[in-house]
């Protein structure tokens, strides 16, 4: 930076043009930059412990690049501006214009003023809360769930309630289950599988929610509701096993390349 | 050499050596006018940089550099459901304030059981008397359901590609919390009209919130006002709608999109 006669305030780049945003403009940390603790003298507790994290983690970066013979890739991710907005801009006009149009081809539905008195034969949610409003309709379940044929663990709208707090832990503990740099279905049939389980399980729950609807008996329903998102979850499965010998080749010959093996 | 000093600037002299129409002298004078007083040619220069900036070649993309074939773009939709449910929301935003200009949160006005209340009363006004109202209800609730929509398929879009994976997990967590406020957005708009419909839709959020073992008695209070509905239970949902939820969720949406910005966009393979 200092030898070069062009003038450089991106940290030092090289001077050929790049359309790939080059490497990071900052500057890389040498013998002579000074470490977080000489920045600021941090002698005890918590921030002593905090900058010497920062110190390991900043060595430890280093030393990896130094070591490994993997070759920066130029573009690590989709730039978010401009390439993805830019992108984006295009759909969303299309997008607003649709949905006017939705709006002016079906106007929303407008009901009877409320009457604390009369319940309504039919009482839903908006479609989205379907499976939700399933959950609670779980209760012929309940008497399953007690321990050893004795009285009813919880509540029926407890069940529904803790049924919502498995669904939304289950989601929530997915990335801590499934790691590795897999990305695509074919790649990890079984959790392609998990998810279609859960996709079709919200279809049947909203199914269950609106029950009436369905001429067959609730047994045969609840039954239905479980056994549909496993079969469909098995046949997702057997499915991306059989596509997968024939995708392996083509995507490994690409995806290696990318992500060479340690 | 005079003594009076030449003014290099003296741009009504430059504009009367000009050979112009009558229009472009007007538009002349009046662009110099103004730009005398406000220096619009600053944010003029603004606009040009703007424009040269996003005229820029491209970075190239991943698979663009990476030949991963032209294949990605026929899903690429799929990877702008995110910034289309920040669209809907904008849309059921503007919609939504240009509402509430016309919609009462009570429930006076029932002289009896099932009458209509104020807060019906003023659906049914925006409905059959304000100007473009029925457009603009219909504009609000089809921009929720779209909103909703797009959520969800989003949720799903980023499953199936596995883009929560190692260093997105916060986000992924994020993106549940802000699923659930945005079921929370959908009820609480729901329960505003106090149909029929809505109210026993509250009916059952208190029953469920009641059933909740130690805080739910606390919950129902604090959300409904009471074990029984009613004025409180209304005006609640509406603050929560209009005041609470869209704070919360702008700010999330914030940090969530900031944390894709920060991370960068997951690498489709």
């Amino acid at each position: 930076m200092t030898d070069d006669d062009t003038p450089m305030t991106d940290g030092g780049t090289d001077a050929e043009a790049r359309t790939d945003g080059g490497p990071p403009a900052t500057v890389p940390p040498d013998d002579e930059t000074p470490t977080w603790s000489d920045r600021k003298e941090r002698s005890q507790g918590l921030a002593q412990l905090t900058y010497q994290y920062f110190e390991r983690s900043r060595r430890e970066d280093e030393d990896l690049r130094a070591e490994s013979t993997y070759v920066e890739r130029d573009v690590l991710g989709f730039p978010t501006w401009p390439h993805e907005t830019l992108r984006n801009l295009a759909i969303t006009s299309f997008f607003v214009g649709i949905m006017l149009l939705v709006a002016a081809l079906m106007p929303a539905h407008f009901g009877e003023p409320a009457n604390p008195g009369a319940t309504p034969a039919i009482i839903l949610p908006d479609w989205y809360l379907y499976w939700s409003f399933g959950l609670l309709k779980l209760n012929p379940l309940n008497p399953e769930l007690a321990v050893l044929g004795g009285d009813i663990v919880m509540s029926n709208e407890l069940l529904g309630i803790v049924a919502h707090g498995v669904v939304f832990g289950v989601i929530g503990l997915v990335p801590f289950l499934n790691k590795g740099s897999a990305r695509r279905p074919v790649e990890q049939p079984f959790w392609a599988a998990v998810g279609v389980t859960g996709v079709i399980l919200a279809f049947t729950l909203a199914a269950l929610a609106i029950q009436n609807f369905f001429p067959i008996s609730l047994d045969l329903l609840i039954t239905l509701t479980f056994v549909l998102p496993v079969l469909g979850g098995i046949l997702t499965y057997a499915v991306l096993k059989t596509m997968r010998e024939g995708y392996m080749y083509d995507l490994n010959r690409r995806y290696y390349m990318l992500r060479p093996p340690k | 050499m005079s003594l009076k000093k030449q003014d290099e600037m003296d741009h009504n002299a430059w504009l009367k050596n000009q050979d112009l129409t009558v229009i472009e002298t007007a538009f002349l004078t009046t662009l110099i006018w103004l730009d005398k007083r406000l220096r619009i040619v600053d944010y003029l220069e603004l606009l040009e940089t703007m424009y040269y900036r996003a005229n820029l070649q491209m970075p190239k993309s991943h698979t663009e550099q990476y030949d991963l074939d032209n294949k990605f773009w026929y899903w690429y939709p799929l990877y702008s459901l995110g910034s289309l449910s920040i669209v809907a929301y904008l849309v059921a935003a503007v919609s939504g304030a240009l509402l509430g200009f016309y919609y009462a949160p009570s429930t006076a006005g029932a002289a009896a059981q099932g009458d209509p209340t104020a807060a019906y009363d003023s659906l049914v006004m925006i409905m059959t008397d304000v100007q473009f109202g029925y457009m603009l209800r219909s504009i609000h609730r089809w921009a929720a359901q779209f909103m909703v929509a797009a959520v969800f398929l989003h949720m799903l879009r980023v499953y199936f590609t596995g883009s929560y994976k190692e260093p997105r997990e916060v986000n992924w967590i994020l993106g549940i919390v802000l699923i659930g406020l945005t079921l929370l957005f959908g009820f609480s708009g729901y329960v505003l009209p106090w149909k029929q419909l809505s109210f026993w839709a509250a009916q059952i959020g208190v029953e469920m919130a009641l059933a909740t073992p130690l805080v739910g008695e606390w919950a129902a209070q604090l959300l409904f006002g009471g074990f029984t509905l009613g004025q409180a239970t209304l005006v609640r949902m509406y603050i929560l709608h209009v005041f609470v939820l869209p704070f919360v969720v702008t700010g999330l949406i914030a940090l969530h999109v900031g944390i894709v910005w920060v991370q960068g966009i997951a690498e489709p393979h």
